[in-house]
């Protein structure tokens, strides 16, 4: 019980009242109503907006959730070739470090010449962004075997690709979700600044657009539907962790 | 198993029938490793026969080369020079054909894997069907005193019975050969001594041949039948000393005057190269 109180109750609290002192804030107009609107402003724009906020919100998760999935799908691979091929890991692995640091926001002009203006840039710049950690973290995790382990699968004769999907996969699924986790959140606000930057349609395109007409609490209604979105998309993702790290000790 | 693998088989007992019992032998091995400029003689012309279903303990001070020695049996490492073999087996051909079983140092197991799928590891890997290796597995778990364990996790486990889960696992391939390094190591001295006398039980089920690699001299001398000596830098074998205890050992085995004697045998012989 006292658990309970200090894990729930504290904290809604605090959130509430943080609320509250904002409204009224707010209602004492000390701050400028072009800067920032109450909660029940925003609550309120979240309703009488839901149409267009939810269908440019789906826009928004449709490009984060596809270069999610691309880019980690990418790394993973990347990653399982790279133990497998220990001379291509020697030789590749120092470029892509160095193409991570490609500033990939700075070069959406290019893409957009190349992939124009619809949601294929957005994703292509969500993949990006999720394929290094993916790499970087399952390359950790398939590394992470003991050496008594591998010298046991010696021992047992095991092929190489039964100690990848015996022992080095399952190793790594815990540093494969840590990237997960992190690409989750990146990948919703790649696609919004890439929305920002340039796009008809989606989130970040609708807050340059409410934001232009002065419609503050529209502005920060989309705002909060993204962090709406990033939250599930993160929540989903832990969830997925914690199911298939249960699955894997069956 | 394929039949060539199988044709090989037969052909290394055919081949040691007729040089009687040739069980694990070296031959001259040598073994030297490079850390950067450093060279390391971890084996110096190692020479050795043990023969089948003998029980044999390696004994020597740390870093004198005994794991290198195993390792070379099991053919994790290659000897530098020299050969050595199993039934006229070489340690390639004895690893694919699975004729040993290993038992590490530390008893490292698969964190994710339940103690039944961690001891069917082996089984699994040589593609024996589930039912099959299952039943194996619990076998060999209830042989070492671990029946009602098989669901749980390695770290739900003591450390003695994490080492018990170890030896199930190599007993699960049924060896002819059981290479075991320093297996009973970190156990508690209660728990040591029943799996030493657990282990010799399982000898006398298996006949399977035992190549044990320890630095404790008395279990040394309960354990085996053929005490082989070694001193380092570089690591040579400086005697071998067969003990006579009979074949069947008890904790009375312990007592008989001849016990002590060939504890002061093997006390004297390290000694003496130290
Ligand atoms: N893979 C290796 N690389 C370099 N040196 C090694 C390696 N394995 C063992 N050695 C060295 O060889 C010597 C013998 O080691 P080892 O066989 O493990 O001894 P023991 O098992 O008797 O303690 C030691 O000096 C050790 O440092
Ligand atoms: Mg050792």
């Amino acid at each position: 019980m006292a658990q309970l109180m200090h894990r729930v109750v504290l904290p809604v609290t605090f959130g509430l009242a943080v609320l509250v002192v904002w409204q009224g804030v707010i209602e004492a107009g000390m701050v400028s109503k072009l800067v920032l609107t109450g909660p029940v402003q925003i609550v309120t724009a979240l309703i009488t907006e839901a149409p267009t906020l939810l269908s440019n919100g789906l826009i928004t998760l449709t490009e984060a959730v596809s270069g999610f999935v691309l880019g980690s799908l990418a790394g993973l691979a990347t990653a399982a070739l790279f133990i497998r091929f220990g001379a291509l890991q020697r030789a590749v692995f120092p470029l892509t470090i160095l193409m991570e640091a490609v500033p990939v926001v700075a070069i959406l002009p290019v893409l957009m010449l190349w992939m124009g203006n619809g949601m294929a840039p957005k994703i292509f710049i969500a993949a990006f962004l999720s394929f290094f950690p993916m790499l970087v973290n399952a390359y950790r995790g398939f590394s992470n075997v003991d050496a008594d382990v591998q010298e046991l699968m010696l021992s047992y004769s095991a092929s190489p690709e039964q100690l990848f999907w015996k022992v080095r996969l399952p190793a790594a699924l815990p540093f494969m979700f840590t990237a997960l986790k992190l690409s989750a959140c990146s990948s919703i606000v790649s696609a919004l600044v890439a929305e920002w930057l340039a796009s008809d349609q989606g989130l970040g395109y609708l807050i340059i657009s409410y934001g232009q007409g002065y419609r503050v609490a529209d502005v920060w209604a989309a705002a909060t539907l993204a962090c709406l979105l990033a939250l599930a998309f993160y929540g989903i993702t832990a969830a997925g962790e914690k199911w298939a790290l249960s699955r894997r000790t069956r | 198993m394929t039949s060539a693998s199988a044709a090989s088989l037969t052909r290394a007992d055919t081949a040691s029938e007729a040089t009687g019992a040739a069980g694990l032998v070296a031959q001259g091995v040598s073994v030297t490793f490079r850390r950067g400029t450093q060279v390391i003689d971890a084996l110096k012309d190692v020479s050795l026969n043990i023969p089948r279903g003998t029980r044999a303990a390696l004994i020597g001070a740390s870093g004198c080369g005994k794991s290198t020695l195993l390792r070379v049996f099991a053919d994790i490492v290659q000897p530098t020079s020299g050969t050595a073999s199993h039934y006229g087996l070489t340690p390639a051909e004895a690893r694919a054909n699975r004729v040993y079983a290993l038992v590490q140092q530390g008893s490292t197991m698969l964190p994710w894997r339940t103690v039944i799928d961690n001891v069917a590891l082996g089984l699994e890997i040589a593609g024996t069907s589930k039912p099959e290796r299952l039943e194996r597995a619990a076998e060999s778990l209830a042989l070492v005193g671990l029946k009602g364990f098989e669901k749980s996790l390695p770290a739900e486990l003591s450390g003695g019975m994490r080492q018990r889960a170890a030896i199930a696992r190599a007993l699960t391939l049924r060896p002819r050969f059981l290479l075991m390094d320093e297996p009973f190591g970190a156990l508690d001295e209660i728990t040591r001594d029943r799996l030493h006398f657990e282990l010799l039980r399982i000898l006398e089920e298996t006949g399977a041949t035992l190549f044990l690699v320890t630095h404790s001299i008395a279990e040394a001398v309960i354990l085996s039948d053929k005490v082989v000596v070694m001193t380092p830098r570089p690591g040579r074998i400086s005697q071998v000393i067969d003990v006579d205890l009979g074949q069947h050992r008890t904790p009375a085995t312990r007592e008989d005057p001849r016990f002590g004697h060939y504890e002061l045998m093997l006390r004297r012989a390290l000694h003496h190269d130290a």
